[in-house]
Formats: structure tokens, sequence, C-alpha cells
């Protein structure tokens, strides 16, 4: 039994909602029954976010699927993310990995059963998704010497990425993971295993190198969505920028106090300088921004707004069982849209912070 | 003997020999299962170790010291340091039995230990009954000043109930004077071959654990340092106090007393 159920976790923060016509959408476009996203779906951007990025991790340009089951196991486990835990080790186990290789993976990372490639990946991964300290130079090199180019190396830190925001929106939701967790070892699962394999498998893994159109080049953080051009995955983001920023659910200017705080905590510069314009352009003055992200407090606040700005501190290092409390609590003075958009908006948050770290680092 | 019987005598010793071969497989089986099942439980302890150890020193040390031993590991880092220590504590365990003691003392431990990491502190160590916490330790905290004072308020605040659930059983109050200082050092692992803990060495611990000395001779139960001061929210009370030279540093130190934090006065939503 993987240890990591015996991570404390909450009863989960929201009642799901069945949408039979987002659960075509997404069977049709993954092949797969839609999972968590009935939980928090109903804020448009979010659901098309959730679609998309469950399309970049299952279709890559460069790296191979295996590597991408480890980086997502690695990475939640690092993120104590139960859910994304089970739900990705279900996957390995279905698609044929064997049972020892995981547990390995589980247990050590720097076990012999790794190859010297893949172990360059996991830890690069691993650095990415914990941030501290966050990637440098160094830890490209380290990719570089194990026989990455650079595509794929950007490709691993979106992989990463993905997982990073995945991790956060089911950690804090508290999304019931116990379904996943028990899923390998239903006897319908080991008799139809390779049934269900070559189904998941059909729906393939190769995607092709697809450079951002001249339009997709401009828009908020645009440097860190330059950063991963050619991926299918620069535009998956481009669209989930532009999408939370045209939502009226919070501000704006509630939306830019969370990627600054993120940033901030993070130390990423290039995030934290266009973070500061945007809230510049929402009416915040010089000296009231640097008071926020001093003291995360400021007169010029609302209370609702210094209450986002406390929460969105707390997703950048977290354990499950506090974010969740931490949730909770925040949920108490928002509804449950705002609520969902302020948890996604903060994921959306340490995912861009994290990529303008690499950028910065490239 | 004729063929029949031999060919009968070869079968059933080919039979005998299937069952002897077949029972060693089950117990070479059992063997491997038994033994695969010791190596998950020695794994599973191992995880558990290194996930109990992520309690007390950052992952990025944990690894190391797992991957290549615990050699000398340390780096250079910006802290915020708090040295708390009980008042008259000497006097109060020659006043009350040896195991209530124990059980006070836990009880205090337990309630500024909470006071502690509800704002993002890490314990590093217990020194008799003087704590040590570090904030900025274990990840990069900007806020790090703010965290530790308004955790400094928050063990003011659980002593007092505390020492309401000590009068009622009896016990005397206690009080605590807490120190507070800012500044850069390094953080790693350090004691002796046999003896390692996670801390942080430099000036900044001392300095802490000096101001809070002093907090007796000034009558304020917790003082900032200068450095620490000027990164602190202005909405904290402070209260100049007047500049004490301590062992150790060439110049007076610049102490302020903290008496409270007013809450944001918001605009409206």
């Amino acid at each position: 039994m993987s240890l990591m159920r015996e991570i404390p976790w909450e009863s989960c923060l929201l009642e799901p909602r069945r949408d039979p016509k987002l659960e075509r959408r997404f069977r049709r476009a993954t092949g797969r029954p839609i999972g968590p996203i009935i939980y928090y779906s109903g804020t448009s951007w979010l659901d098309d976010t959730t679609l998309l990025f469950n399309i970049d991790v299952s279709k890559q340009v460069s790296i191979d699927s295996e590597l991408v089951g480890l980086i997502a196991m690695i990475v939640s486990q690092d993120n104590s993310c139960r859910f994304c835990f089970a739900e990705t080790r279900a996957l390995l186990r279905i698609l044929g990995m064997p049972e020892r290789r995981i547990a390995q993976l589980e247990h050590d990372l720097l076990s012999e059963e790794f190859d010297d490639r893949e172990r360059a990946a996991l830890e690069f991964s691993r650095r990415f998704s914990r941030s501290n300290p966050p990637p440098d130079k160094r830890d490209f090199d380290a990719l570089r010497t194990a026989g990455y180019d650079e595509l794929q190396i950007i490709e691993i830190a979106s992989i990463a990425s993905i997982l990073v925001f995945f991790n956060r929106v089911t950690t804090i939701f508290a999304l019931p993971p116990y379904a996943f967790e028990k899923l390998p070892d239903r006897w319908y699962v080991r008799l139809f295993r390779p049934l269900i394999a070559y189904a998941v498998s059909r729906t393939g893994n190769t995607a092709q190198i697809d450079p951002l159109r001249p339009n997709e080049r401009k828009g908020i953080f645009s440097e860190i969505v330059l950063g991963l051009d050619g991926l299918p995955f620069a535009r998956s983001l481009r669209k989930t920028l532009d999408g939370m920023w045209a939502s009226n659910v919070l501000t704006r200017r509630a939306k830019a106090l969370v990627m600054a705080v993120v940033a901030r905590a993070l130390g990423c510069a290039l995030a934290g300088k266009e973070a500061n314009e945007l809230l510049l352009a929402e009416g915040l003055r010089s000296d009231e921004i640097e008071e926020v992200l001093t003291h995360l407090a400021s007169p010029a606040l609302t209370a609702r707004e210094q209450q986002i700005v406390a929460f969105a501190r707390e997703t950048v290092w977290y354990e499950p069982a506090r974010i969740q409390q931490l949730g909770r609590h925040a949920m108490q003075g928002l509804s449950r849209e705002e609520f969902v958009e302020l948890v996604a908006v903060a994921s959306i948050a340490n995912m861009t912070c994290r990529l303008g770290i690499l950028a910065g680092a490239a | 003997m004729d063929s029949s019987a031999i060919r009968i005598a070869i079968e059933l010793g080919i039979a005998a020999l299937a069952v002897v071969l077949g029972l060693l497989l089950r117990h070479r089986r059992r063997e491997a299962g038994r033994l695969r099942q010791r190596l998950e439980s020695a794994t599973g302890k191992l995880q558990n170790l290194q996930l109990a150890f992520s309690r007390f020193a950052p992952d990025e040390i944990i690894e190391r010291v797992i991957a290549d031993g615990p050699g000398e590991i340390g780096e250079k880092k910006e802290v915020t340091a708090l040295f708390a220590d009980l008042m008259g504590f000497t006097a109060l365990s020659e006043r009350i039995e040896p195991n209530v003691l124990i059980r006070v003392l836990n009880g205090y431990f337990d309630r500024m230990s909470e006071a502690i990491s509800q704002h993002r502190g890490y314990v590093s160590t217990f020194i008799g009954d003087g704590i040590l916490a570090l904030f900025g330790a274990l990840t990069p905290n900007p806020w790090q000043g703010d965290d530790a004072v308004h955790a400094a308020l928050a063990m003011r605040e659980a002593l007092a109930v505390y020492n309401r659930e000590l009068a009622e059983r009896g016990i005397p109050e206690l009080s605590i004077g807490i120190g507070l200082s800012r500044g850069m050092g390094i953080a790693g692992l350090v004691g002796s071959q046999n003896l390692k803990e996670f801390t942080f060495v430099g000036g900044t611990v001392n300095i802490a654990a000096r101001v809070q000395d002093l907090t007796r001779q000034h009558d304020a139960d917790i003082i900032v340092t200068a450095a620490l001061k000027e990164t602190l929210d202005p909405r904290f009370a402070l209260r100049a106090l007047p500049d004490t030279q301590v062992k150790g540093v060439a110049e007076p130190l610049s102490l302020y007393a903290v008496d409270g934090f007013a809450d944001v006065a918001v605009a409206g939503d």
C-alpha cells in the first residue's frame, strides 16, 4: 500500500455538479471519463484549461509518455497530492508499468531502477516544482549533459508545471482520491486491463511542433508564454491566461494581486514586474503595491482583497491538511464561483511564476 | 520384475520428484513472499522516517543526507530568530513535584510550538525551558519578520490562556521573555559525529538570545532589534527602549518593545 494514502486529507470542499455537455466534450477530447472536473466545473475558462492541460499531458512533442507518467508521480508525491498521485499511479498500472517499478519510484527516486537520463529529468522536475531554491543554470546543464535538447527540457518543465497546477487545484479543493487509490485493484480493471490500456493508448501520445501565431504572442505574461513557443502547451497557457484575465468572477485587481504575491514569494522577477504593471493599471499606486507586497496588507485593499492576498501566499508551499483548512476558511467570505476562481488563479500563478523563474535561468 | 512394474516404479518416482519439487517451489515462493513483505515494511519505515525528518529540516537537506550522508551541509540564508525563555522557572521547579513540572513544561512547549507553526515558524530546538524558533529557514519567506512578531504575540496570548488553566489547578503562573532578531547566517547540519541537528548559526541567533535576556531589565515581554523593526509592518505597536550594550556586539543595540498589533483599516468593498 502506498504511504501517500496516509497523508491527512480533509473532506471535499465542493459538491460535484453534473454537466453532461462538458462530460461529452471531455470524453471526446481525451478518451477518458471526465474525472475531477465535476467538482469544480462551471467557470468557463477553468473548464477549458482543465481540458487543454489534460490533452497537453497526454500528447507530447519530444519526450515519451512513460517519462511523463514518472514526472507526474514525482511532482505529485513532492506536493503530497494524494489525488494526482493516485490518478497517475492507477494510469501507469493500467498502462502496464510493473508494480515493482512504481513502488521503486515512490520509495527512492535515486534508485538504480532509473537510468541517468530518467533520473536527471525527475530531479529537475522535482526541483522545478519545489522551487526551494528555484532551478538555475546548473540544473539546465545537468539535463543537457544527460542528453536532452532544448525542446525536451522545455517540455519536461511544461509537464511539471501542469502538475504544479493540478496538484494545487485538487489538493486545495480536497478532491476525494479514494476511488483512484483502489481502482487498479478492482477485479474488472485487472481483468480488462489490456483492453483499457489499448483504449487509452489509442488516443495517441504524439503532438507536432506548433509555433504561436502572431496574435498569440501578445497578452499578459507573454514573455513567459513565448519561452514555451513550439509546444502546444504554449497555446494552452496563452488561452488560459487570456480566459482568466477576461473572466469577471473576481476583479482584475484581485487576480493581479494573487499573481504579484506568488511572484514575490517565489522570487520571480519576470512575473513580479508584470504583475506590478497590471496593478498600476488597476488603480493601485506604487507605494501601495509595495506596502501590500512587503506586509501582505494595506488600507488601500478591500477586506476581500486582504483575504485573497493572505490566502495566495499559502498556496506556494503548504501541507495538504492545512491548506485545505485555510481553503475552507477562505470560502466563507466568497461565493462558490469566486472561491473556485481564486484557487484556480492561485494555481495558475504558481505555475506561471515557476515557469518565469525558469525563463530567467535559461 | 516385469517391465510394467518398472514403468510404475519410474512413474511413481517421477511423481514423488514432482511433489518434492512442487513443495520446494512453494517453500521458495513463501520465502520470497516473506522477504518481499519484510523489504516493503523496511522501505515503508524508511519512507515514514523521511516524512518525519521533513518536519525538522528542509527536503533538500534530507535528500542530500540520504544521498551523501550527514557531511558538511550548509547554506547562507536570511532568517529571523525568535528566542523565548521562561522567567523564574528554576524557582518554580523547586516548588512543585517533578512529574507535575514536566507536565506543565510539556503543556507550555505544546502551546508555544503551535503558536510558532501557525505563523510559519520552525522550532529549531528546545534548550532547557528555552525555545529557539526560526522563520525563513525551511522555505524562503519574504514576510518572515512580520510572521515572527505575530508568532510572538500569539505566544503571549496562548500563555495567558494556559496560565488561566494552571491557576485552576493551583499551579503558579508562567511568564516568558521573547527576543527577536533578523539577519544573515548559515543554516545547516551542526553537531558531532553522533548527534547532528538542522539549525542556524550566526550572530542573529546569539543576538536574539541576548535580547531575550534583556526583557526583564526593560520590563517588556517581547523585544525586537532595530534590524528587524525596519522590516516590520507599521501596524505593530512598538515602543523604543534605551540603547543597550550586549555581550559580543561592539555597538549598543537599538531595541523596541512590542505592545501589540492594530488590525488594518480597509477600503470599502
